[in-house]
């Protein structure tokens, strides 16, 4: 009986043992569950590969340097990611699963303006914030503050103005715009249209075409024979390729050209060549100024791992939202309401310089254009934080 | 730009007669499928897309200029259509049972292929889109202006389908693969070798594709979502000029090209879908075996 016991008595001290050793183990290392959903498949596919790059590239950089700070503590980070198929309602869905099923952490932002204004509803319903990235539309305006941010300074009505200005410059009298009919295009363009009245810039050609459009020489030949000062393309990526390599062909000579999405990725130059040396596009980061948080290093690192240079634009935005998180968690931890009022209210040190949030929007970067000179993206307005002047562009 | 401006400019001409070419090699292949075999091949344009791809790793990865990798891509395309009719199809056909079977058949398992095709590149190559420099100078002519790569790929295409339509004119096989399209099993009879015919029209089929993913490439960025538009514009060109229809459907690619750059130009870029969803549209209404119809009929 004595014998019984004792055997008892032990195996439940093991057992005790093991089971605190196994929790204690089991703190430690506990990683940190971060979810997300993104466009890995359909027609978004395409456009949210740097955003998924630089997310995997910034796993690896945290882990490699021992985790992410969590208020001291060093915690590795692990992703659950799902794909949303391309559909903003899918991706709403796995938002809900990850906070409610998963109960991931932390999330991070899906791709694209239209995914992350449906994700807001869902942060609202369970007090969960997120800092959005790849997002940019005077809609961003509309949604609720609280629960989401967005770093983007390339919002139309603002960049309609200030490349309307950045026109007057350069003395541009008249112009022509190529605009495609999704939202961004739209949006862009209607912004467009009254402040280049507003400067009594001459509007010589302007017409839409739908994104499934395979052949632009129609549309370049009425600007070649309109032959305006500048050419206006409010374009997506693939037709951004698609007007640049026909515009050379045909020869238009416009000095200042404007192509709004697709010229800040390594691929637009690569499709276009030495054609794409002196188009203008949105976007404001530049690894060339140096004294923002990491610009250089990011650019370095992004080029040693995926061998062609970011996206300007998304990559950078991308990396900007995922600083702001780490640097938000380091002081306020994983509370969810002490993270809100953090990223609400404190100010930020990005890749982009000093970000801080007004509402949803950050108030402290300023509209900016690049322009590709030399094969190289370069930073021309505004002056405050240019790395190159102005070029006009060339017909060859 | 007037309306007597827009008909008489060379530089249209060209785009729409690129486009023709371009789409008339894609469909042909697409076409000889469906005909000999009843096969609906919708991963056809996912060929496309791995031709672009191999002709941007041949000149990318060992500097073998497009012009030549042309031939070694539809020589491989070609062997892959040869290897997929001995290993896959030809069970296929045997056990399908009925042509309206074995068309439902291939296309779920040509859909299947064309998913599995596109994750493959995906994961292999990443969504980002791909593209190179290769004969960009540009060539002036009066008014007239073409990209290297442009005029390169319209000789190129144009001989393409001159030579298959040459092959099909005079070339006992070509002859053959007619017969077997027109009347399959009299064919059969009159001592067609059947399942030669269905090889080498896939062959051909897959070659072209092939070809076309080349010289697609030259011209144009290209990801691997590229082949599902391709096969879109395939299956209107060959469902305007007749299924199995194959010397209708160059005409039709033709109609497709003008339509494309001159209906474009005479009313709005924003009507191109309009445009060429509404003859294909039209034709299935009016004219459900195509605007050329075939003499023979069944």
């Amino acid at each position: 009986m004595k014998t019984r016991r004792l055997f008892l008595r032990t195996a439940l001290a093991c057992a005790s043992l093991v089971g605190a050793l196994g929790m204690a183990s089991a703190q430690a290392a506990d990683p940190l569950r971060i979810g997300f959903s993104m466009s890995k498949t359909g027609p978004f596919a395409v456009a949210a590969q740097e955003q998924l790059a630089v997310y995997a590239m910034w796993k690896d950089e945290v882990n490699a340097r021992g985790g992410m700070d969590v208020e001291g503590t060093k915690r590795k980070v692990e992703f659950v990611e799902y794909d949303n198929q391309s559909k903003p309602d899918v991706s709403v869905r796995i938002y809900e699963k990850l906070i409610t099923d998963d109960k991931v952490d932390l999330l991070l932002a899906p791709w694209g303006t239209p995914f992350q204004i449906a994700l807001t509803p869902v942060l609202e319903k369970y007090k969960f914030p997120v800092v959005g990235n790849t997002a940019a539309s005077v809609a961003l305006r509309q949604v609720k503050a609280g629960y989401i941010w967005f770093p983007t300074s390339a919002i139309p009505d603002q960049m309609a103005v200030e490349l309307v200005k950045m026109m007057g410059e350069q003395k541009v009298k008249s112009a022509a715009i190529v605009s495609n009919i999704l939202p961004f295009s739209k949006e862009l363009k209607n912004a467009l249209e009254p402040e280049l009245k507003k400067a009594g810039i001459e509007i010589k050609y302007s017409t839409e075409y739908p994104p499934s459009i395979k052949d632009m020489t129609p549309i370049v030949a009425q600007v070649k024979n309109a032959n305006p000062d500048a050419v206006l393309v409010l374009s997506y990526p693939s037709d951004s390729v698609l007007y640049s390599k026909q515009a050379h062909e045909v020869g238009i000579s416009s000095p200042f050209q404007f192509v709004a999405v697709g010229p800040s990725t390594a691929a637009f130059r690569d499709a276009v060549g030495a054609s794409a040396n002196g188009v203008i596009t949105m976007g404001h980061w530049s690894p060339k100024r140096t004294e923002w948080n990491g610009a250089k290093a990011f650019q370095e690192n992004y080029v040693a791992r995926y061998k062609h240079e970011p996206d300007y634009l998304n990559a950078a935005l991308t990396y900007m939202s995922l600083q702001i998180m780490e640097q938000a968690v380091q002081k306020a931890g994983l509370n969810k309401e002490a993270l809100r009022k953090t990223i609400s209210s404190d100010t930020f040190d990005t890749i982009n310089g000093k970000v801080k949030f007004q509402g949803v929007e950050n108030v402290t970067t300023p509209v900016a254009f690049l322009q590709i000179q030399s094969g190289q993206l370069e930073l021309v307005w505004p002056a405050s934080i240019a790395t190159s002047k102005f070029m006009r562009k060339t017909a060859q | 730009m007037s309306v007597l401006e827009v008909l008489f400019s060379g530089q249209l001409l060209f785009a729409a007669l690129l486009t023709a070419s371009v789409y008339a090699i894609v469909a042909v292949g697409l076409n000889m499928t469906y005909g000999t075999m009843r096969l609906l091949n919708v991963a056809h344009g996912d060929l496309v897309m791995i031709g672009a791809y191999a002709a941007y790793w041949l000149f990318t990865g060992l500097g073998i200029a497009p012009l030549w990798s042309a031939i070694v891509v539809t020589l491989a395309c070609a062997l892959l259509g040869v290897l997929l009719y001995s290993g896959l199809l030809k069970n296929l056909m045997a056990r399908a049972g009925g042509t309206a079977r074995l068309e439902a058949n291939s296309l779920l398992l040509f859909f299947g292929l064309s998913m599995i095709i596109q994750n493959v590149m995906v994961s292999v190559e990443t969504a980002t889109p791909r593209a190179y420099q290769y004969l960009s100078e540009i060539h002036r002519f009066g008014g007239l202006s073409m990209t290297g790569n442009r005029l390169a790929a319209l000789a190129v295409a144009i001989l393409a389908c001159l030579a298959i339509a040459a092959f099909l004119r005079w070339n006992i096989f070509g002859l053959a693969l007619r017969a077997v399209i027109e009347r399959s099993d009299a064919a059969r009879i009159v001592g067609v070798n059947v399942e030669q015919v269905h090889k080498v029209s896939l062959a051909i089929g897959f070659g072209a594709a092939g070809l076309a993913g080349v010289l697609i490439s030259m011209m144009e960025q290209f990801s691997p979502f590229i082949g599902f538009s391709m096969t879109i514009a395939a299956f209107i060109v060959i469902i305007l000029g007749g299924l199995g229809n194959i010397a209708a459907g160059f005409g039709a690619a033709l109609i497709l090209g003008l339509l494309e750059t001159y209906g474009v130009a005479l009313t709005s870029p924003t009507l191109r879908s309009v445009l060429l969803y509404g003859v294909f549209v039209l034709t299935l209404i009016l004219l459900p075996q195509g605007l050329f119809r075939r003499r023979l009929g069944p």
